[in-house]
């Protein structure tokens, strides 16, 4: 662990505009907006090409106003399917060099390469990954080196496109350290504000500060801060997070071939009941859910439903699954049934669209929803949140 | 001399042969190809029926589940539309028929029908050639007793399907609500619809024979939202509507409208309405919705469409949303007047903006009866409108 490491991180440039202009080769060099709804004048724009902004447009500017600026603008809706289906591409190439690679979003991720860089350069490495990339998906990035994560995430935002940037430690003082607060990752800006009133500019200054008075201040996350500031940052690249937060998925391979509804119907409780289990371990609901059905002749159908009343228990759970079931079983013998949830949410941010023939059940916990909102006003948010009681069968 | 033998021999094996104003064709085969689907299980009804006869040019089309029919007089407000030679009848192909009037280059298109069901169509100096389908294998559409009728102004018509079609279910998962139930009592007619999380009502006065009374009528939303489009340009200031036990007809000056009805049992949706209200706001229409759409700039890029809603002391609300990537968004309403308790209270901002568009009032009152609980959104002073709808819970 404290044996030196060295870190990736890679950045795609304007992905979702690269990966247009990749599909769509007639729009390369042109100005390129990805936006809600270009039908609609006031859709927002999601991100842009780099012709693009050098016209002046923006993310998160409405379509309007982007036209004006670039009256030869080219807007497109987003197509998130092909979107996915390019970074799980992009994915599976940076895996081919090592399998520590971890997915942060569609568009970026780090890679561990400390056991490649004792055969090859780091810089040498970063340069093929690059070439790679951009040969096989022909899309743009840029990658930062580092010995760590956070150092890693700094660099690759330092030159774009097609950067590669190295931080090192003992060169903090001329590369990091003279940065703005506002540019360091993980400062919002509240905190940049509250930083700057007690005088603190650069990531230096906070480097420099009296880490237990910063702790005074901060708390634990400002423990964090202060660490990454003088390049301390011992977190591991996981190739599981990915997995931990997107999605939860159970599946059973079954002994036998089913046949009769009643045999799958105990099945798809167990799993339900399962991911009940999962779910709330991870504080967590759920807005979509996919049912798998793999037949005796492997064919394998998968079935997706997204719902506006986010999912956590069994019950929720399996009427869900047993309502795609009988929509799309053909009637052959199943092998394996298998349901995932995804599009999680944390429990304390999610929303429920209430119902008009289920709300009283909902409305029974109001009470307790203006206790927590005077409660809240009283003390300032998160003083509390609400709870759940164990339920007796998740105990073994 | 040799072509005009040549076509005398083929006129005298002619079953069809028709002269039509291409407008008023192409006007009413766009009509009836609003029932024709690609996906039906009986391969003829991929087709259009043409029936040429002494009277006019009838056209059908049909998935079954909806069947439209679209009359051409041969003659109109002493404008020709149209000459029948010789009368007969013929299915053609329905997407291929639609988009072949469509494109043709002239005025006029001759139609022609031979013994082997080859039919021509001309105009200018374009032809083409289909097979036609013969129009004896065509299902007959449902017949109808024209009794139980009652009459209802076509703009009227169209703007109650307007004010209650949006809201229907656009999930199979319970069928019937994918329809607007319709009721008929002591004169009045009600139509509600909701997908369950919001619910709009709209009640008219009809005028009926002997006290007609209907109730749980349940009209698939696809079908009404179709008849509005058609009932555009009919020209016809009535429709007559009769109601049997699986259908229903709206007759038109030269159109005919059949759906089918859903099955099931509505629910009982006048015991979900609040009858009682905590709090009371009253204001502006067109500024409460121009605020929402503002705050939905954000709350569109989030789940559910969150917008809150708080009143303030006074006299004003405060509209807030927020997205976690974009940022936030504030602003202050004033009202009429508030009245009772304080609210605060999250919503779609889309169901809002959509109740809120049908409702043809300068002013509204809302009554909100908890957070947690559906709240109604209705004119000043009318009570033939009625909009609710079903909170957000957030935490």
């Amino acid at each position: 662990m404290n044996q030196s490491r060295v870190i990736f991180h890679i950045d795609m440039n304007s992905f979702y505009a690269s990966v247009e202009m990749a599909r769509h080769p007639e729009l390369r060099g042109k100005p390129l907006a990805i936006a809600g709804k270009v039908e609609d004048r006031r859709g927002i724009v999601v991100t842009s090409s780099y012709e693009a902004r050098a016209h002046g447009v923006k993310t998160t500017m409405q379509v309007w106003e982007a036209r004006r600026k670039c009256p030869q603008l080219i807007v497109k809706t987003p197509d998130f399917d092909l979107y996915r289906k390019v970074s799980r591409q992009l994915f599976d190439l940076l895996r081919t060099y090592t399998e520590k690679v971890e997915k942060v979003s569609v568009d970026e991720g780090y890679m561990d390469v400390t056991a490649l860089a004792s055969r090859h350069h780091p810089v040498k490495l970063a340069q093929e990954i690059q070439q790679q990339v951009f040969h096989h998906l022909q899309l743009p990035s840029s990658i930062g080196i580092a010995p760590n994560k956070f150092m890693a995430k700094m660099a690759s935002d330092m030159k774009k496109p097609m950067g590669i940037t190295i931080l090192r430690k003992r060169e903090m003082n001329q590369t990091l350290w003279p940065l703005p607060v506002d540019e360091m990752h993980g400062v919002g800006q509240k905190t940049a504000e509250k930083l700057k009133k007690i005088g603190l500019q650069t990531i230096g200054d906070i480097a420099h500060y009296p880490k237990p008075a910063f702790i005074e201040q901060f708390g634990k996350y400002g423990e964090k801060l202060h660490d990454r500031a003088n390049g301390i940052d011992e977190r591991e690249v996981d190739p599981q997070s990915e997995h931990e937060f997107k999605s939860i998925s159970q599946s059973i391979t079954l002994p036998k071939d089913l046949t009769e509804e009643e045999e799958v119907q105990p099945v798809l409780r167990r799993l339900a009941a399962r991911l009940e289990r999962k779910l709330k371990e991870k504080k967590s609901m759920s807005y979509q859910l996919s049912l798998s059905i793999r037949y005796n002749n492997w064919r394998n159908v998968t079935r997706v439903q997204s719902v506006q009343q986010p999912l956590q228990t069994e019950e929720e759970i399996y009427q869900r699954a047993i309502a795609i079931f009988y929509q799309h079983w053909n009637g052959q013998p199943i092998r394996l049934l298998g349901i995932t949830v995804q599009s999680l949410e944390p429990m304390n941010k999610a929303t429920k669209q209430l119902d008009l023939f289920t709300y009283e059940k909902d409305a029974q916990k109001e009470p307790l929803y203006d206790t927590l909102y005077s409660l809240e006003k009283k003390f300032g948010p998160s003083a509390i949140h609400l709870g759940w009681k164990e339920d007796p069968r998740d105990q073994k | 001399m040799e072509d005009f033998i040549h076509s005398e021999s083929v006129d005298s094996d002619l079953q069809l042969k028709v002269t039509i104003s291409r407008e008023k064709l192409v006007e009413n085969v766009n009509h009836v190809i609003k029932a024709v689907s690609s996906r039906t299980t009986i391969p003829i009804l991929t087709g259009i029926k043409f029936v040429a006869s002494k009277e006019g040019i009838e056209l059908t089309g049909s998935d079954s589940d909806v069947s439209i029919q679209s009359f051409i007089p041969l003659e109109e407000n002493g404008i020709e539309n149209a000459t029948v030679d010789i009368p007969g009848q013929i299915v053609l192909q329905a997407r291929f028929f639609s988009d072949i009037v469509k494109k043709l280059p002239g005025d006029q298109v001759d139609l022609e029908v031979d013994s082997r069901l080859m039919t021509r169509i001309t105009s200018g100096s374009s032809e083409f050639n289909l097979n036609g389908q013969d129009a004896e294998e065509y299902p007959h559409l449902p017949s109808i007793r024209e009794e139980n009728s009652f009459n209802i102004r076509t703009d009227v018509l169209k703007h109650v399907i307007k004010q209650t079609v949006f809201a229907v279910s656009t999930s199979e998962t319970r069928p019937v609500l994918t329809g607007v139930n319709w009721n008929i009592q002591n004169g009045k007619l009600s139509c509600v619809s909701t997908d369950s999380h919001r619910l709009a009502m709209r009640t008219i006065s009809i005028e009926t024979e002997d006290n007609l009374e209907k109730s749980n009528v349940i009209i698939p939303g696809k079908s009404l939202s179709d008849l509005a489009k058609i009932l555009d340009d009919s020209g016809s200031d009535w429709v007559q509507i009769i109601i049997t036990d699986n259908q229903i007809l709206f007759k038109s000056n030269h159109l005919q409208f059949y759906s089918r009805l859903l099955e099931g049992n509505y629910p009982n949706t006048q015991g979900l309405i609040p009858q009682e209200s905590k709090t009371e706001v009253i204001l502006s229409t067109k500024s409460f919705l121009q605020a929402i759409d503002r705050a939905s700039l954000l709350a569109r890029e989030e789940r559910n469409n969150v917008v809150k809603l708080k009143t303030l002391n006074d006299n004003t609300i405060e509209i807030l949303s927020q997205s976690t990537e974009i940022g936030r968004v504030f602003e202050n309403v004033s009202t009429k007047s508030i009245e009772g308790e304080e609210i605060r209270i999250s919503f779609s901002a889309k169901y809002m903006m959509d109740a809120l568009s049908k409702i043809d009032a300068t002013e509204i009152k809302i009554n909100f009866t908890g957070a947690m609980r559906p709240f109604l959104i209705r004119p000043v002073d009318e009570q033939d409108i009625l909009m609710l709808i079903l909170p957000v819970r957030t935490n």
